[in-house]
């Protein structure tokens, strides 16, 4: 038997025990569920279960006791079906059960009570186990039978019922004795409570007891209503019978409300609606509205075209898809079928990647063919392209792509220009610049170790060697004729060499221009800048003849540019700002600093051959100032980010502009601020580009380690363009440490070129 | 100075409208949006800068002419569809309350849209729908071959039926089908209507099912528009034959899966005398039979036809056609004279007159005309039926494929018998009889005559036989590779020839050599010494291609003496046709050189579009390359298979 049910029954028994002539007040019930008072009562709880232990052994002797009483020497297997019997009956009247149990559960104490109260049981055979069981009538509910009209024992009050926490009472009764504090079960009991008692869940804490009593059906009857939204109050009737109190026979009002006259639209049937009806029936007749007209069935069909049409435009027509190739037959040349790998590639490529949407095959007869599975998507596909796809029209060009190339007259029937190296120096230094002599016949060269080397064009034997303590930023020969003389620029100072081997007449004018026996007096101008020479010069000896000494912090001077006529020459220096560019002036050995102001860095300069004129490349800009007005008189836009080059032509016309971005822009300076032909052609920076002063080509130089020769033809005439032919790409010069050729420069006579690169070689490009 | 231009208000910010302002402007939903840009043809558009189009922003969205937006605006259709939103929500109501009469009321006043005016709208002429049937065929195509559901009813696909149906009638009945291929994804037929081509796709037959990811209703719009379309084209067209149109279908036919057969062209006149005895008092306006229609009456007619509110009847307007017709015929006997100009004593462009072109040489429209085709179980008919009866044949199939066949199996006049199944190993003596009687070939067969214009012989389409390829009549992409099938026989025989060459070659030198060889094993190894051998040999210096030529040798199976006299006189022959060589490729070489120093005067524009071109270029060799690659090595594995075989023979 179930251990709840007999614990049950204990409970009860502990609950009669105490029972005396209490009251009941519902009102006072507290009921609580269970859940809600489990944290109050934790330390109830643990005390309980304490407690527990030694009552748990003599509920089982109970029940054993209980058991055999109850079933009469039933079997075990029975108890289950009377089980149920026993739920059927708890269904039926729950007062019942109570009075049911009870003598059982304490059949030796209320055996007088049992003599007293309790009717004669009948005893029948079960129709379910065909066992006999005894079936007692139905109880009365009178005052005495009903269990609900028991008086709870504890009159404590409404009083927290914590302050009986520590105590073995919880309150007391009518007699002022202990109601003691009922036996609580573990948590285990409480869950086989609820699992096996059938009426558990109809149960509540009740406070004032500190344990779970039965609702009653009136109670259950009382939360079922409100759950239902019901009435409360199961006495209350909605819908009691009405009593007429005015309406029915005799009870008529007689005396009207107003004293109006009854209106005559009361009585009299409506003009205005007579009229619209009579409008409906005369159009009827007249056959104006036909009812119940069937539909009128214009042909669904007919000549649309046979009446003229809007002038408004059509829109443009769809694009016809592709029509099929062979690919596409269902019985392709084997040639057309796709190998397992071409397959596998079709396959693994995305759908929108694919050459074509299909994968050839080859089917030997048409009855194999089998259906295409992709039919309806691609028909849908074509529907949204037609739709949902921005149509362009675009011209398509149906030319020759070789048509595009310019066709330009052949480098053979543009000779002569550099073709082949002649011969090279290799040096082990990084050579940084070169120059040529005005003849062609002598070039000077110097490197990163700080030697500047003079050696023949035509055969690169070296005739003179000058040692500087750093390195060379760029050499330049005087172009003048009547003396020689070679300006070098070091750190901070501007050297000017005499070359060996001079006729003993030009030495004298040379030394005599660069070393006057009376020397000018030195600049009233507040300059830190000095034009020092020897006291005593010998031709033979490697020290410069003069030296320009630069103000401090001037850096290198990057770049030195002479005059046409020989007696100006321009530094750049490689810092910023005022210093940048300087012009000295030879004859009088006297040096100015033609700008107040740079706006950017300087990165080249240039005398224009024929005007007074001086162009000074920044970073960006190329500026060309009036030297004899003091003006500036244009800006070149050449698009280039960092401009690292700049020649002009002999002509003085025409500009061409290298920059690091590989770009080369010509600039007819008549024409335009901005290039007339912008060009890239050079894999790495331009370094270096050269206008050759008497045949028509140029030069450019890179860090790709190539030379690229061109014809450039200029025209005298205003009207036609200058003519760029590309003729030879010059390789040789090795890239080191991602720098090529660093300077080119044609020897003035011979369309010669003589190259200095950075992997320290010097090399000779003949015709 | 001008006023200040504010920024959004003229140009691409104007000209374009985003998709959502263009719904939010026409206060429709999306869906009834996109119905209406399928039904008026209108697209989206690709700004130029779509940053200045969307005010700003980059984000990706879609554009349309806002001009195009306010055309869709004043459509009657979108009105219409206003209408039946509210249709709907009346009717809703009256449903949920129960109010049967009122909703049937509104059930019957139900709106609907006819789509007349957008199809003249987009197609002012007929010539413009004829030239954008293609589409419209083919979706109607597809859905006649579809089972209903409850997406498509089982009308919508009838009508699709009956359209296509109607279809291949007027191309049978015309003549004018041109192409057939056969395809992987269906029939792809081309046909030539009043000088328009006009291709379509039909799928095989099988049942389809539409997929999940396709959307049903945009195909169902266009549908919609297409039915409408092809209606109209093919009043116009049916009109123009004379012919009456919808034609009339035979329904206890077309039970009987009588196909195309189900239906009956009938010429005007009957129809006209068929309405005369039903209904002589509907007529206004009765014409004299028999009477001579000139030119004259034919304008009144227009006149008078044009001052009816109502759209012509159908016999009237059918019958004034033909008139029509009948007096183009008589100007065809007109000569065009060409009148010499004066001042242009040169050519006097000699126009091509109607005299001329008729006497063109025309397509071959009558190449069944002499031939009575039996198709068997197993060839599809609709497709063969179709393809010979447009060129003129007559055709028979067995009951089982359908009734309406207007000749039995046993009919003397049969000459060809369509067959598509293996050859079975013993004939019957009736079968063999037959046979001499009859040609058995396969459907191809009836494909490739068309789209080569001509009978082809039989032979190679025999029932059982392997098929020759089929080619694409539409032909390939310009320079493309071309399969040379006519050149098949002599290809086959210059290969017979180079086969005997190098067979004797390769005997002579098994003979000069020592070695003891298996021919079959030397035929293999052959090649492969032979490659590598070259290569030693051009590389004399090289020292790992002479040690990979002397392993090749060896697993060949040479000796070291014989290998040292064949690199001999490989590097000898290398030498030789390599002094040509190197002159030849300086020469290439220095022309490449100028032709990339050229390159650099191009301009950056320039220089894009012939890298572009160049590209597509390459990319075209490249598959014409891999493919004959593919072909040569088939060719040679054919070779082979055929030497094997042969051997094992012997």
């Amino acid at each position: 038997m179930p251990a709840a049910a007999s614990k049950d029954r204990k409970k009860r028994k502990l609950q009669v025990d105490n029972v005396s002539d209490v009251e009941e007040d519902l009102g006072q019930l507290g009921l609580d569920m269970a859940s809600e008072d489990e944290q109050e009562g934790s330390a109830d709880e643990q005390e309980s279960s304490d407690g527990e232990e030694d009552v748990f052994p003599e509920l089982k002797s109970e029940s054993d006791t209980d058991d055999t009483s109850e079933a009469e020497d039933d079997d075990e297997d029975s108890e289950e079906e009377k089980e149920g019997e026993d739920d059927e009956e708890d269904e039926d009247d729950e007062d019942e059960e109570d009075e049911d149990e009870r003598p059982f559960a304490n059949a030796a104490d209320d055996a007088t009570l049992r003599r007293g109260l309790a009717p004669h049981a009948k005893t029948v055979i079960s129709d379910i186990t065909g066992a006999p069981k005894r079936v007692f009538p139905p109880i009365e509910p009178d005052y005495d039978s009903d269990s609900s009209t028991e008086e709870t024992p504890n009159r404590v009050g409404n009083v927290p019922m914590h302050w009986y926490d520590d105590l073995p009472h919880v309150g007391y009764d009518i007699d002022g004795k202990k109601v003691l504090r009922p036996a609580k079960g573990d948590e285990l009991d409480k869950f086989l409570s609820t699992v096996e008692d059938p009426s558990a869940w109809t149960s509540g804490f009740d406070k004032n007891l500190q344990a779970d009593s039965q609702l009653t059906p009136e109670e259950l009857d009382l939360i079922r209503r409100l759950h239902a939204a019901e009435i409360p109050d199961a006495e209350y009737d909605p819908y009691e019978p009405t009593i007429e109190w005015f309406t029915g026979k005799g009870k008529e009002e007689i005396m009207p409300l107003s004293a109006k006259p009854e209106p005559k639209r009361r009585w009299v049937p409506s003009k205005w609606e007579k009229q619209k009806v009579m409008k409906i029936v005369r159009a009827i007749r007249q056959g104006r509205i036909i009812p119940n007209k069937p539909k009128t069935t214009k042909p669904q069909f007919y000549a649309l075209w046979a009446t003229p049409s809007s002038d408004h435009p059509p829109p443009l027509p769809a694009p016809k898809p592709r029509l099929p190739t062979n690919a596409e037959s269902y019985n392709p040349p084997a040639e057309y079928l796709p190998t397992p790998e071409e397959k596998a590639q079709w396959e693994e490529a995305e759908k929108e990647d694919r050459e074509r949407d299909f994968l050839p095959q080859k089917y030997s007869s048409l009855r194999l063919v089998p259906g295409y599975q992709n039919f309806i998507q691609e028909r849908f596909s074509r529907l949204l392209d037609l739709y949902l796809a921005p149509r362009i029209q675009r011209k398509r060009l149906n030319i020759d792509p070789d048509s595009l190339i310019p066709s330009l007259p052949s480098p053979q029937s543009l000779k002569p220009f550099p073709i082949f190296e002649a011969h090279r120096y290799e040096g082990t230094h990084r050579a940084r610049c070169v120059s040529a002599s005005p003849d062609g016949a002598w070039v000077v060269s110097g490197d990163e170790d700080g030697v500047v080397r003079v050696w023949e064009t035509a055969v690169g034997r070296e005739a003179m060697r000058w040692k500087f303590e750093s390195k060379i930023g760029s050499v330049a020969w005087c172009p003048r004729t009547d003396v020689s003389f070679i300006a070098v620029g070091v750190d901070e100072a501007i050297h000017i060499v005499v070359p060996p081997y001079l006729s003993p007449s030009l030495l004298s004018a040379t030394l005599s221009l660069l070393n006057p026996t009376n020397l000018p007096p030195p600049s009233t101008s507040a300059t830190t800048l000095k034009w020092t020479s020897p006291m005593s010069y010998s031709p033979e000896s490697t020290t410069p003849i003069t030296t320009i000494i630069l103000p401090p912090s001037s850096g290198l001077p990057k770049q030195l540019a002479f005059h046409r006529r020989g007696d100006y020459l321009s530094s750049v220096g490689s810092t910023d700002g005022q210093g940048a560019i300087w012009i000295h002036q030879i004859s009088k050995r006297h040096s100015q600093s033609p700008f107040k102001k740079i706006k950017g860095s300087v990165q080249r300069v240039l005398f224009h051959p024929v005007k007074p004129h001086f162009f000074v490349a920044t970073q960006r800009y190329v500026r060309i100032y009036d030297l004899a007005a003091q003006k500036l008189l244009k800006t070149l836009l050449p698009g280039i980010r960092w401009i690292s080059s700049l020649d002009v032509h002999p002509s003085g016309d025409h500009l061409i502009v290298g920059g690091y971005d590989r770009k080369l822009c010509w600039f007819d300076l008549e024409l335009s601020d901005k290039p007339y032909k912008v060009m890239r052609y050079h894999s790495r920076a331009i370094r270096s580009l050269h206008f050759h002063p008497t045949y028509p080509l140029f030069a450019s130089s890179s860090d790709d380690g190539t030379i690229q020769v061109f014809h450039a033809r200029v025209y005298n005439d205003l009207l036609t363009d200058p003519l760029i032919v590309p003729l030879k790409v010059l390789r040789g010069h090795h890239i080191k440490e991602g720098l090529g050729v660093l300077e080119i420069k044609w020897c003035t006579n011979q369309p010669w070129l003589v190259s200095a690169g950075s992997d320290g070689s010097l090399r000779v490009w003949c015709n | 100075m001008g006023k200040i231009q504010k920024k959004g208000e003229k140009g691409a910010a104007k000209a374009y409208v985003t998709r959502s302002a263009a719904v939010k402007k026409l206060q429709c939903s999306l869906a009834d949006f996109r119905r209406l840009c399928i039904l008026k043809g209108i697209f989206p558009r690709e700004p130029r800068h779509k940053k200045r189009a969307n005010k700003g922003s980059t984000a990706p969205t879609t554009f349309y002419y806002a001009k195009d937006i306010a055309y869709i605006a004043h459509e009657p259709v979108l009105r219409k569809l206003r209408e039946h939103k509210a249709f709907a929500k009346k009717l809703s109501r009256a449903l949920g309350r129960g109010e049967w009469s009122s909703a049937k009321s509104l059930e019957d006043h139900k709106p609907t849209y006819t789509l007349d005016h957008v199809i003249k709208e987009r197609y002012p002429t007929f010539i413009d729908a004829l030239r954008d049937i293609d589409d419209a065929l083919c979706l109607i195509t597809l859905f006649a071959s579809l089972p209903s559901d409850s997406r498509v009813s089982p009308a919508l696909i009838e009508s699709c039926y009956r359209l296509s149906s109607e279809w291949q009638l007027y191309v049978m009945h015309t003549r004018s089908l041109r192409k057939v291929f056969l395809s992987i994804k269906g029939v792809y037929y081309q046909a030539e209507v009043m000088g328009e081509t006009v291709t379509w796709l039909v799928p095989y037959m099988f049942t389809q099912q539409i997929p999940t990811d396709v959307d049903t209703r945009v195909m169902l719009t266009f549908l919609e528009l297409y039915q409408t379309l092809l209606g109209f084209v093919f009043f116009k067209l049916y009109s123009d034959a004379g012919l009456v149109y919808p034609p009339p279908l035979d329904l206890s036919k077309d039970e009987g899966a009588a196909g195309v057969g189900a239906f009956s062209l009938l010429e005007t006149k009957e129809e006209e005398k068929a309405d005369e005895a039903n209904a002589p008092s509907t007529k206004k306006q009765v014409e004299v039979e028999g009477k001579v229609i000139k030119g004259k009456d034919v304008r009144k007619t227009i006149k008078e036809l044009a001052n009816l509110a109502l759209p012509p009847q159908e016999a009237t307007s059918a019958r004034e056609i033909s008139a029509e017709t009948s007096t183009l015929e008589s100007t065809i006997g007109e000569e065009f004279v060409v009148q010499p100009s004066s001042n242009a004593s040169g050519a006097a462009a000699s126009l091509p007159t109607l005299h001329t072109l008729s006497t063109l040489p025309a397509a071959p429209t009558t190449l069944f005309a002499p031939y009575t085709i039996w198709l068997t179980i197993g060839t599809p008919r609709p497709l063969l039926e179709f393809a010979i009866r447009a060129f003129g044949g007559r055709v028979g199939w067995p009951e089982t494929m359908g009734s309406g066949s207007p000749i039995t199996e046993d009919d003397e006049s049969i000459t060809h018998v369509i067959i598509d199944r293996p050859l079975p190993a013993n004939l019957a003596p009736e079968q063999v009889e037959l046979r001499r009687r009859r040609k058995y070939v396969q459907p191809q067969w009836v494909v490739d005559c068309i789209n080569a214009g001509k009978l082809i012989i039989e032979g190679p389409y025999a029932q059982g036989a392997t098929l020759p390829p089929h080619l694409s009549p539409f032909g390939e992409l310009e320079g493309a590779y071309m399969p040379a099938v006519g050149e098949e026989s002599a290809d086959a025989e210059m290969e017979a020839a180079e086969d005997e060459e190098s067979e004797d070659e390769e005997v002579a030198e098994g003979e000069e050599e020592a070695v003891a060889a298996d021919a079959d094993a030397e035929m293999v190894a052959e090649p492969a010494t032979a490659s590598a051998l070259e290569a030693a040999a051009k590389a004399p210096s090289d020292p790992a291609l002479l040690r990979a030529a002397e392993l090749e040798a060896e697993r060949a199976g040479l000796d070291s003496a014989a290998f040292e006299e064949k690199l001999k006189k490989a590097v000898k022959k290398a030498k030789k046709s390599g002094t040509a060589v190197v002159k030849e490729k300086k020469e290439a070489d220095e022309a490449a050189a100028e032709g990339e120093m050229n390159k650099m005067m191009m301009s950056n524009k320039q220089r894009k579009l012939y890298e572009r071109m160049k590209y597509s270029e390459r990319k075209r060799t490249d598959e014409r390359k891999a493919i004959e690659v593919k072909k040569e090595l088939i060719r040679k594995e054919e070779k082979k298979k055929a030497r094997k075989s042969a051997a094992g023979g012997k």
